[in-house]
């Protein structure tokens, strides 16, 4: 195959070429565990799809808080424990959230402002929140800063309309809870940075928060356009 | 919208690659989510620049695009490499071989040649796009040949309802030479055009031959049915007069072209053609973009900056005592070095007092200082004593403090979660020059530090007319000793297994065989590369200075000595090299042959900004001819690097030999753009179009600008963003 003998090729020579590194750390092990990591990882994505559902009773014994965060693109489910907790200069409070393999979410009053180690990341986000409410307080502008391919940053500004869209119920692992659902809708013209076009489009964040426990029971938002659409569970309180 | 559409989005795939810009984006307005769409992407042509079959268009590849070409009909086949180095400037390096050629005493003619296309006029609703190119500019000009040429592009229906809009595309040019050899409407600028002669030494711009003689329309039409599929038509203006009338490569019987394309992945196209009435043809075309890596970059998460508690709730918290205690001292030491070591971060000196720490450390996982100098950062404030609060990070390269990064760890602590943390944090943080090692500073244990590693290797041999690609393989052994603070021994030991250098061609240089004995080079399995001592040091400020010896590279051994100015801040930088080496004996051992030269070169670096470095340098090359040197690099914040560069001296052409004069494109690739994890490892090649004897420079290992640049304040600046990845 042409296509593939040039990429062999290109690779073949390539490998010939220099390293930029100042250290003598050798490139071959390097792909040698990495493609160990990889193969591991599949094996351990095959073995969750066809892990049991949770119950409530597995989840009995578990210390600390967690939630549980699947990546609707990959459909990959992790499970993150609570980390810091801590107020800053900005309204609300932030919690840091990590899974046992290094992924890690921050959120403001309950709404996504960073993402770390999934690659392509949410670095930061300018949200509307406001004191002790959970979930965005207001409509209005939102900017979110984007990892791009070439390791920069691109902010990419959206304008949001917030709805109240009531009272409803949400089941999680066997426990329903009393939840307020708001929706926030937000649409952005796009961008062009650096010769890289983040394109238009609309974003739909849902929120379904218990206002009596002050917790985000469910959620699903956007975490931007290299990871898209995370849906958020809280398993343990 | 289709739920097609949405799927192509959320997948980033093919849909959006090849979709129609303006229906689309009318369509994301209303549903789909925000993506980073790749700008669709022109198809190639069989010079590989984006065009219709043997002709070329108007279109545009998109800015930084990479690509790789191979074209084959008639027994004639084309490798080319395209980069498009500015939104309006592309060039091309080309490869190609003739069969059934005969002529000249080439039964196989093969040749090397570079394009570059201008775009003078970007498309818009009304008008179309419009380039200036020329083809085979340089060099001995087999497919030389200059055009003007317009491309419009229209949104047509989808095949069946539901299905993505497809995209037709008129193109129409006027060609001169190759491109202005069949169907001649005049000759606007000139009849006289020098004859393409296959034996010359050529490498000269040929600004004699452009637009001159004979010029010829010429045109077709592209329709991209779908995201996958794309049909072709056009009509030729080149005659192929050397190859269907002097000679016989393929018979000539139509001025019309045929072909259907296929694009099997996002980066990979296939082509069948039919071509001239006579022949069957094929393409095989690679692009890939820097901003858009194999798998994206994803660094485990680090640990967050968890503030101090307030000074009123908790003075003791805040004592400065410890400071006074040299255990206190070697305690916080000895807790930050494994968490460094966990960010792949060495420790080599520690400076602490009761307000203030400078940490020295070398970074052996990142490509970015800026992340390293973020994780450095994150750990100490998870373990100094509250009462730290200016941290100034020095990252260090072979015992040389490159700068100081100088900030504020309650900015840290206020800043994580900012929503604009990156730019807050970048304007709360000093850059400078990094100050001289404190005499009260901890040393850290990382020497006398040895270090090996065992690999294979792959060395490749271009151009050679019987064997265009020649490769050497086997294992190497790395090893380097770091007795103290800028010191290294350092050696490399290769034995090969396999391959064909060693049958390639023998020199005819008529100057000193300084570079083209590398066949001659490649007859011994087992061999030294290099074996070299060497110290760098600060001998002032803003000045580097790197003092090297021994058999510093394949072909050369003897000293090197090297002196740099380069203010952290400033775009400019100066430099000298100073060089008396040898010619090592062909078997790479220690022995040497009787070829002495005193080489060496003054330099000035120049960072123009968005990424593009220059270097000129003037001095005397290794076969003692005198001259400069300048070449320009791309430099993405990702860590590619796409260049060339070209070297004038005092040998004349037909000296020199075959090309002229030297000349190259070079580029860099990070391994992690392939793999998606840190590394600093790269891979890249160097390809000059002829390995001559003229312009050919000491390759010294260690030089100071490349280790200097990457942790200045520009390279900081530019990848600032990875600051609190």
């Amino acid at each position: 195959m042409i296509a593939r003998g040039l990429v062999m090729l290109v690779a073949a020579a390539a490998l010939a070429g220099c390293s930029s590194g100042n250290d003598t750390a050798p490139l071959f092990p390097q792909l040698f565990t990495i493609g160990k990591e990889a193969v591991a990882g599949r094996a351990a994505r095959r073995a969750q799809a066809a892990a049991p559902l949770l119950t409530r009773a597995a989840l009995e014994g578990i210390e600390g808080s967690h939630i549980e965060v699947t990546i609707e693109r990959r459909a990959i489910t992790g499970y993150l424990e609570r980390g810091l907790v801590r107020s800053d200069a900005g309204p609300g409070r932030v919690e840091y959230w990590r899974t046992q393999d290094n992924v890690s979410l921050g959120f403001r009053n309950g709404v996504l402002i960073a993402t770390r180690g999934l690659g392509g990341d949410l670095v930061s986000s300018e949200v509307q929140v406001a004191g002790g409410r959970l979930g965005p307080a207001s409509g209005g502008e939102r900017g979110m800063h984007i990892r791009s391919g070439d390791l920069q940053v691109v902010r990419l500004g959206l304008a949001c309309d917030l709805e109240d869209l009531g009272p409803e119920t949400v089941t999680v692992v066997e426990r329903a809870h009393a939840t307020r659902h708001l929706r926030e809708r937000c649409v952005t013209a796009g961008t062009v940075v650096g010769g890289q076009q983040l394109g238009a489009g609309e974003v739909v964040n849902d929120y379904w928060i218990d206002t009596r426990a002050g917790l985000m029971r469910q959620s699903r938002q956007w975490a931007g356009p290299e990871i898209g659409y995370l849906k958020i569970r809280r398993l343990l309180d | 919208m289709s739920d097609r559409v949405r799927r192509a989005f959320a997948t980033g795939g093919l849909a959006v690659l090849l979709a129609v810009p303006l229906v689309m984006s009318a369509v994301a307005q209303e549903r789909g989510e925000p993506s980073f769409a790749p700008l669709p992407t022109p198809s190639l042509n069989f010079y590989g620049v984006p065009g219709l079959i043997d002709m070329p268009s108007a279109e545009t590849l998109a800015d930084g695009q990479f690509t790789f070409a191979y074209s084959w009909f008639g027994g004639q086949s084309r490798y080319t490499a395209s980069f498009q180095a500015l939104p309006w400037l592309s060039g091309s390096f080309r490869y190609n071989g003739i069969q059934n050629w005969n002529l000249g005493g080439f039964g196989t003619y093969y040749d090397r040649g570079f394009d570059v296309r201008f775009r003078l006029h970007r498309e818009t609703r009304r008008w179309p796009e419009i380039t200036l190119g020329l083809q085979d500019f340089i060099g001995t000009g087999v497919y030389a040949g200059e055009y003007i040429v317009a491309t419009k592009t229209f949104a047509t229906p989808g095949l069946n309802p539901g299905s993505l809009p497809g995209r037709l595309k008129l193109t129409a040019g006027l060609g001169w030479g190759r491109l202005g050899s069949h169907g001649s409407i005049g000759t606007p600028f000139g009849a006289k055009r020098p004859a393409f002669v296959p034996n010359s030494t050529g490498g000269k711009l040929a600004y004699d031959q452009w637009f001159r003689g004979p010029v010829a329309p010429f045109g077709g039409v592209e329709w991209q049915i779908n995201d996958r599929w794309g049909l072709k038509a056009e009509y030729s203006s080149d005659a192929y007069l050397t190859e269907t009338q002097t000679t016989s490569v393929f018979e000539r019987k139509s001025n019309l072209n045929f072909g259907l394309e296929y694009q099997v992945t996002r980066r990979t196209r296939l082509g069948a053609y039919y071509l001239y009435g006579s022949e069957l043809a094929v393409t095989a075309q690679i692009q890939l973009n820097p901003n858009h890596p194999i798998n994206r970059l994803a660094a485990p998460a680090p640990q967050p900056v968890v503030p101090r508690p307030p000074r009123v709730d908790n003075p003791l918290a805040w004592s400065t005592d410890w400071a006074a205690s040299p255990e206190a001292l070697r305690e916080v030491q000895a807790r930050v070095t494994p968490l460094l070591a966990a960010e792949g971060l060495v420790l080599e000196h520690l400076t602490l007092s009761a307000d203030r720490v400078e940490l020295r450390y070398r970074n052996e996982r990142y490509t970015s200082q800026t992340i390293a100098a973020g994780r450095a950062a994150r750990v100490l404030a998870g373990q100094l004593p509250s009462s730290v609060e200016t941290f100034r990070l020095v990252p260090v390269a072979g015992g040389l403090g490159l700068a100081a990064i100088e900030l504020r760890r309650s900015d840290l602590e206020a800043l994580e979660f900012d929503g604009m943390s990156t730019a807050a944090l970048r304007a709360v943080t000093g850059i400078g020059e990094a100050p001289p090692l404190a005499a009260e500073a901890l040393t850290g244990t990382v020497y006398p530090r040895f270090t090996w590693a065992v690999g294979p290797f792959f060395e490749p041999a271009y151009f050679d007319p019987a064997k265009p690609i020649r490769m050497d393989y086997g294992v190497e052994l790395n090893a380097a000793w770091e007795p103290g603070p800028g010191w290294i021994v350092a050696g490399t030991l290769r034995h090969r297994l396999g391959g064909n250098v060693a049958g390639g061609r023998a020199s005819n240089s008529v100057l000193p065989h300084v570079r083209t004995d590398q066949v001659q080079y490649a007859q011994s399995d087992t061999t030294l590369r290099n074996l070299y001592a060497a110290y760098q040091w600060k001998p002032g400020a803003n000045l580097y200075a790197r003092l090297t010896g021994g058999l510093l590279e394949r072909m050369y051994g003897g000293i090197s000595g090297e002196l740099l100015w380069k203010p952290v801040d400033s775009r400019l930088a100066l430099g000298i090299e100073g060089n008396y080496v040898r010619q090592r004996d062909f078997d790479q051992g220690f022995g040497f042959r009787d070829y002495t030269v005193a080489t060496g070169h003054a330099s000035a670096y120049f960072e123009m900004g968005r990424g593009y470095v220059a270097e000129a340098s003037v001095g005397r090359y290794l076969a003692g001819d005198v001259g400069g040197t300048l070449s320009v690099d791309r430099i993405f914040a990702n860590g590619w690097s796409v260049g060339g560069w070209f070297t004038l001296t005092n040998v004349s052409a037909a000296e020199f030999g075959e090309g002229s004069f030297d000349k190259g494109v070079r580029f860099s690739i990070p391994v992690n753009w392939f793999l998606g994890k840190p590394t600093q490892q790269s891979v890249g090649l160097s390809i000059r179009p002829i390995q001559r004897d003229g312009g050919q420079k000491l390759d010294v290992p260690g030089r100071l600008y490349g280790q200097v640049r990457q942790a200045h304040e520009r390279a900081l600046d530019t990848e600032w963003g990875r600051v609190w990845e």
